[in-house]
C-alpha cells in the first residue's frame, strides 16, 4: 500500500476489493458529473487513475487469474481484471440519467431544450475525464472483450452514449423534437430565435449515432430518424398551409417571389444550424410542397408572362419549375409554340404581297423574332439546351412553313439567297465590312433553319455566278466569308461547285495577263479584252439559245483567244456564252455632245451598233441575218436601244411601228443622256422571272436525282432491304439537303426498279442488281 | 482555462521527493498528458503531480528514458490499437540496450511504471528486454534466471509439453 504521502490526497482503497474501491471512485465521479466547472485537483485526478489501476493489477486477481486459466484454457494469455469496475460505472450511469429524466417533467419546450442541451454539455465533459481516467481500464480490459468480438463492451466514453441514449434519449427525445420544431416554427414565422440551441440537439443527436458493430464509427440513422424524419415532416405541414393561403390570396407572381425567398431562407438555415445531411431531402420536402404541388398554376401563368413579356418573371418561374422533375417540359411546349405564332404573325405582318416582297424585309422580320427569343432564352432560361431546342423547333417551322411558303417551301431559301445577293453586289448603298460579317452571320442563322437548303443552293450559285461573270462583287473576302459559312454548315460537297466557280475567276485573271503579253508580241492591236474561263457542270449555265454571228472586231480578238488558249490546254473545247457577253462602245457620231458618250452594251446590242457605222439606217431582216440573232434575242436588245433613244423607229416605211419584222431603224444623231457612260446592258424583268421559274424546275429535277443516288447508294450497301426501311434510311440521308415526300422517294423507286437497278423480291423486299 | 503555457512540470515520487522535467518529457506518459489536458495548465504551474505508485528511483530512470526519446513521434491517444504497427521484433536500438542494463528487481520496476504511466514505447522495449532474456533458454535455465520455482506435477508438466509441441525448434 502506497505511502499516503500527499496532502488532501485521500488514502488509496484496499486495492482488491470492489466495493471499497467503487465507493472510492464513485466520490470523484459524482464529483465530476455534478460539479466539473468547480474543477478537480490534482489529487483526486491522480487517486482515481491510480485506483482504477491498482484494482486491474491487484495480485490478488491476477493469482486467481492464474489458478483459473493455467490449463486448457481457451483465452490466449493472462486473464485481466475490470468487469466488475466496467459493470458498476455502467449501473452509476443508469442511476444518473434516470435522475436527470424525472427532472426533464419538470420542463417543456424551450426550457426542456435549455434543460436537455445543459445536462448533454455537463455530461459529456464529464465523459471525457472518465474516459481519461479510466484509461487503464480502456487500454486493457475493454480492449481485450472487444478484441474477442463480445457485444455490448464499449470504451469508457462510447459507454456514456451508449447510457444516454438507451435511458434517457429513448425516454425524452421526441418532446425535446417537439421543443425544436415549436422553435423553427417562430422562426420561420418571423421571430428571432437562438439557434445555437438548435444546432447543439443537432450535434447531440448525430453523436449518439454509433455503429453496433463497430464502436469507433458513428452513423447518422439516429439523427435521421429521431431528428431529420420529423422536421421534415413539420417542414411540409409548414409550407403546405402557408402557401395555400398565401396563393389565395396572392397573385402568381408575387407567389413565386415568397417561393423562392422561402427556398433561399431554408438553404440558409442548413448552413446556420442543420446537419448537411439534411440539405438534400430538404430541399426535396420544400420543392415539392410550394412549386409541385402548385406547378399547374404556375404553369398556367406562364403564357400571360411571355404575353407581356416580363422576363424577370419567366426567369424566376424558370428557375423555380427546374428544381422539380419534369417541371420545364409543359413551359417549353408552350414557349415552342408562342415563338411560332409570334415568326408566323411575323411574316404574315409583311406578306401582304408576296411577289413584291422585299428579301431584306422578310430575312429581318425572321431574324427579329428569333433574336428576340434567342435573348429570352439566354436571359432568363440560363440558355438552358432543352429550351434552345424549342426555340430551334419553333424556328423552323415559322421559317419553313409560313405565310410567304403557302405557295411552295421554296420561297424562304430563294429569298434568303437574294438577300444574301443584294448584300454581297456592288451597289451605292453598300454597307461597310464589319457590318457586312454580321449581316452573313445573320443569315447563317436563318440559314441553319432552312430545310430546302439545295433551293438555296441553287439560287446561291445562279447569283454568285451572275456576280463572278459581271465582276460586280462587292468584296472577295465577303464572298469568300460567306462561302467558308456554307461549308461549316452543310460540308464540303454542299460548296464544292460555289468554290470551283470563285478559282475559276482567278484562273481566268491570270490567264488574262498571259493573253494581254501574247498580243503584244504579236505586235497586233486587238481589242481591250477580257475572258473568264468556266469551268462546264461547275456554272450553272446554258449555251446561249439563239444563234450568232459576233462583229468582226470582236470575232477575231475571240479567234485570237482561242488559239492561244488551245495552244495551252490541248484538246479542251470552248463553248462561247454570248448572252453573257457585255463591252463598251463609244458613240462619236453624236453632234451635241463635247465628250463622246460611252454606251455600255451586251454583245448583242454591240453586234447592232456597230452595224449602223456603215450607214444610218438599218432593217429588222438586215439586223436579223447579219447578226445571226433569233427574234427572242433580237428583240429585247433592239427594245432597250429604242426606249434609251440610241436607235429610233423610222415611221412609215415597212407602217411597222414596233419591233419585229418590217420595222426600220434609224441612228438617232440628237442622242442626248446627263450622263456621259450610259448602261444599255439592263436585264428585263420578264428575263429574271424566266430564270427564276427555270431554277425552280432543275430544283424539281436535280432532287429526283438526289434521291435516287441516295437509294441506288443505301441499296448498294445493304444488297436488300424492306420497302418502308428503305424508305426512311432515304429520308435521313437526304434530310440535310431538304425534306423528302414520301411519294417522291417511292416514285424514285419504281423508276430504279424500271431501270433494273432493283428488284423487287419476296415480303416487300427490294434488292439490289449489280 | 489557462493563459500562460507551463514549461515544466514537478513530479513527485511516492516517498514525497520531487523531480522537474520539461512538459514534453513528461508528456510522454499519456497519463501526464491526459492530465493537463484534462485539468488545464494552471492545474499544474507550481503544483506537483502525485505519482503514489513509483517510487524515487524508478520515476527519475522512466524521466531519463523520456528524456532521451523526447524527440520521438508523439503516442498517440487511439495507439491502443496499433498492434499491426508495432515491431514484431525483439531489436532494441543501443541507447536502450545499454539503459535496460540494470538489476533484474530494476527492469521489472520500470516495466510496471511504464504500464503504470501509460508510456507504451518504454514498456515495449522492457518487454522486449525480458523476452530477450528468455530467448533461446530452457525451461529450466528461464527458472533460474528468474528465480522460479517449478511448482507443476510432473502430469501437468507433460501436459504442456504435449499442447506446445508444434512450438518446439527441431
Amino acid at each position: 500500500m502506497p505511502a499516503a504521502g500527499f496532502s488532501g490526497m485521500p488514502p488509496q482503497p484496499a486495492k482488491d476489493d470492489i466495493d471499497t474501491t467503487w465507493t472510492y471512485l464513485q466520490d470523484g465521479i459524482t464529483m465530476i458529473m455534478m460539479n466539473l466547472q468547480q474543477g478537480i485537483d490534482l489529487q483526486t485526478y491522480m487517486g482515481i487513475y491510480t485506483a482504477v489501476h491498482n484494482f486491474c493489477t491487484s495480485q490478488k486477481a491476477v493469482g486467481f487469474a492464474l489458478h483459473n486459466h493455467v490449463i486448457g484454457s481457451s483465452q490466449r494469455g493472462a486473464h485481466l481484471l475490470g468487469e466488475d469496475l466496467y459493470k458498476k460505472l455502467s449501473e452509476y450511469l443508469s442511476d444518473h440519467l434516470r435522475g436527470l429524466v424525472a427532472e426533464s417533467k419538470a420542463h417543456t419546450d424551450e426550457a426542456l431544450l435549455s434543460f436537455y442541451i445543459r445536462e448533454w454539455q455537463r455530461y459529456t465533459d464529464a465523459a471525457k475525464y472518465i474516459h481519461h481516467l479510466f484509461r487503464y481500464l480502456n487500454r486493457h480490459w475493454v480492449k481485450r472483450e472487444i478484441d474477442e468480438g463480445k457485444k455490448h463492451i464499449y470504451d469508457v466514453y462510447t459507454l456514456h452514449l451508449v447510457q444516454w441514449r438507451d435511458v434517457l434519449f429513448s425516454k425524452v427525445s421526441e418532446k425535446v423534437m417537439a421543443a425544436v420544431l415549436k422553435l423553427v416554427e417562430k422562426q420561420r414565422n418571423g421571430e428571432t430565435i437562438e439557434h445555437n440551441q438548435i444546432k447543439q440537439v443537432v450535434d447531440s443527436f448525430v453523436s449518439l449515432g454509433l455503429d453496433d458493430g463497430d464502436s469507433s464509427k458513428t452513423t447518422l440513422e439516429v439523427y435521421r430518424f429521431h431528428f431529420e424524419r420529423p422536421f421534415l415532416e413539420a417542414t411540409q405541414v409548414f409550407y403546405e398551409n402557408e402557401s395555400k393561403q398565401f396563393v389565395a390570396e396572392n397573385s402568381v407572381v408575387e407567389y413565386m417571389k415568397k417561393a423562392e425567398a422561402r427556398l433561399d431562407e431554408e438553404e440558409e438555415r442548413v448552413k446556420l444550424y442543420l446537419h448537411p445531411d439534411i440539405a438534400i431531402p430538404l430541399k426535396k420536402a420544400c420543392n415539392k410542397v410550394l412549386i409541385a404541388d402548385h406547378s399547374a398554376i404556375l404553369r398556367d401563368e406562364f403564357q400571360v408572362l411571355l404575353d407581356s413579356d416580363r422576363e424577370e418573371d419567366m426567369a424566376r418561374m424558370y428557375s423555380l419549375l427546374s428544381r422539380i422533375p419534369d417541371g420545364l417540359d409543359p413551359l417549353r411546349t408552350k414557349f415552342e409554340s408562342h415563338v411560332r405564332n409570334a415568326g408566323l404573325g411575323a411574316v404574315a405582318k409583311v406578306a401582304s404581297d408576296a411577289d413584291k416582297l422585299e428579301p431584306k424585309v422578310y430575312v429581318d422580320a425572321l431574324l427579329e423574332i428569333h433574336t428576340q427569343y434567342q435573348g429570352l432564352v439566354k436571359r432568363a432560361f440560363k440558355d438552358e439546351p432543352e429550351f434552345t431546342r424549342s426555340l430551334d423547333n419553333a424556328c423552323r417551322e415559322f421559317v419553313n412553313r409560313n405565310e410567304v411558303c403557302k405557295s411552295g417551301s421554296n420561297k424562304s431559301p430563294e429569298l434568303l439567297a437574294k438577300y444574301t445577293d443584294v448584300l454581297l453586289r456592288k451597289s451605292s448603298t453598300g454597307v461597310e465590312d464589319a457590318e457586312l460579317e454580321t449581316r452573313l452571320v445573320q443569315i447563317m442563322t436563318v440559314f441553319k433553319y432552312i430545310e430546302d437548303k439545295d433551293v438555296f443552293q441553287k439560287f446561291y450559285s445562279r447569283m454568285l455566278a451572275r456576280r463572278l461573270v459581271h465582276s460586280n462583287s462587292s468584296s472577295d473576302d465577303a464572298e469568300t466569308s460567306m462561302i467558308t459559312k456554307l461549308k461549316e454548315a452543310c460540308g464540303f460537297e454542299y460548296t464544292n461547285k460555289l468554290q470551283r466557280m470563285f478559282l475559276d475567276m482567278q484562273i481566268s485573271k491570270d490567264l488574262n495577263s498571259g493573253f494581254r503579253e501574247h498580243v503584244q508580241t504579236l505586235g497586233t492591236k486587238g481589242l481591250d479584252s477580257s475572258y473568264s474561263i468556266l469551268g462546264t457542270g461547275f456554272w450553272p449555265l446554258t449555251a446561249p439559245g439563239t444563234n450568232f454571228n459576233p462583229p468582226d472586231e470582236v470575232s477575231a480578238d475571240c479567234e485570237r483567244f482561242s488559239r492561244y488558249y488551245k495552244n495551252k490546254h490541248e484538246g479542251r473545247k470552248l463553248t462561247w456564252l454570248w448572252q453573257l457577253c457585255k463591252g463598251e462602245v463609244k458613240a462619236n457620231y453624236v453632234k451635241s455632245a463635247k465628250m463622246p458618250y460611252t454606251f455600255q452594251v451586251s454583245i448583242y446590242q454591240m453586234a447592232i451598233l456597230l452595224l449602223f457605222n456603215e450607214k444610218d439606217k438599218n432593217t429588222y431582216e438586215e439586223l436579223a441575218s447579219t447578226t445571226q440573232l433569233n427574234n427572242e434575242a433580237l428583240d429585247p436588245s433592239l427594245g432597250i436601244l429604242l426606249k434609251a433613244k440610241v436607235l429610233n423607229l423610222e415611221p412609215g416605211s415597212g407602217g411597222a411601228s414596233k419591233v419585229g419584222p418590217g420595222a426600220t431603224f434609224a441612228l438617232n444623231y440628237d442622242f442626248k443622256n446627263k450622263k456621259y457612260r450610259v448602261n444599255l446592258n439592263v436585264g428585263m424583268k420578264s428575263e429574271t422571272k424566266q430564270e427564276e421559274a427555270e431554277t425552280n424546275k432543275t430544283i424539281e429535277e436535280d432532287r429526283k436525282l438526289l434521291l435516287q443516288s441516295a437509294i441506288v447508294r443505301i441499296m448498294k450497301a445493304r444488297k436488300h432491304m424492306k420497302h418502308q426501311q428503305l424508305v426512311s434510311e432515304a429520308i435521313n440521308q437526304i434530310r440535310a439537303r431538304f425534306v423528302p415526300k414520301v411519294s417522291d422517294i417511292k416514285k424514285c423507286i419504281e423508276i430504279l426498279l424500271d431501270k433494273e437497278y432493283l428488284e423487287r423480291l419476296d415480303e416487300d423486299e427490294i434488292g439490289y442488281l449489280a | 482555462m489557462s493563459t500562460e503555457k507551463v514549461n515544466k512540470v514537478t513530479l513527485t515520487s511516492n516517498e514525497g521527493s520531487n523531480i522537474q522535467v520539461d512538459r514534453v518529457v513528461a508528456e510522454r506518459s499519456m497519463l501526464i498528458k491526459n492530465l493537463i489536458e484534462d485539468l488545464g495548465d494552471d492545474a499544474v504551474a507550481g503544483h506537483p503531480v502525485p505519482i503514489p505508485n513509483v517510487n524515487d528511483p524508478v520515476l527519475r530512470k522512466v524521466f531519463e528514458w523520456c528524456e532521451h526519446h523526447r524527440n520521438d513521434a508523439a503516442q498517440s491517444a487511439d495507439d491502443d490499437n496499433d498492434n499491426n504497427n508495432r515491431k514484431k521484433t525483439t531489436d532494441i536500438d543501443e541507447w536502450d540496450q545499454k539503459f535496460m542494463q540494470v538489476d533484474q528487481e530494476m527492469l521489472f520496476e520500470i516495466i510496471l511504471a511504464a504500464n503504470y504511466l501509460d508510456i507504451k514505447a518504454l514498456l515495449d522495449v522492457g518487454c522486449k528486454t525480458v523476452a530477450n532474456m528468455i530467448k533461446g533458454k530452457s525451461p529450466e535455465e528461464i527458472r533460474k534466471t528468474f528465480n522460479i520455482t517449478n511448482d507443476f506435477t510432473p502430469e501437468e508438466e507433460e501436459q504442456i509439453r504435449r499442447e506446445n509441441e508444434w512450438a518446439e525448434d527441431r
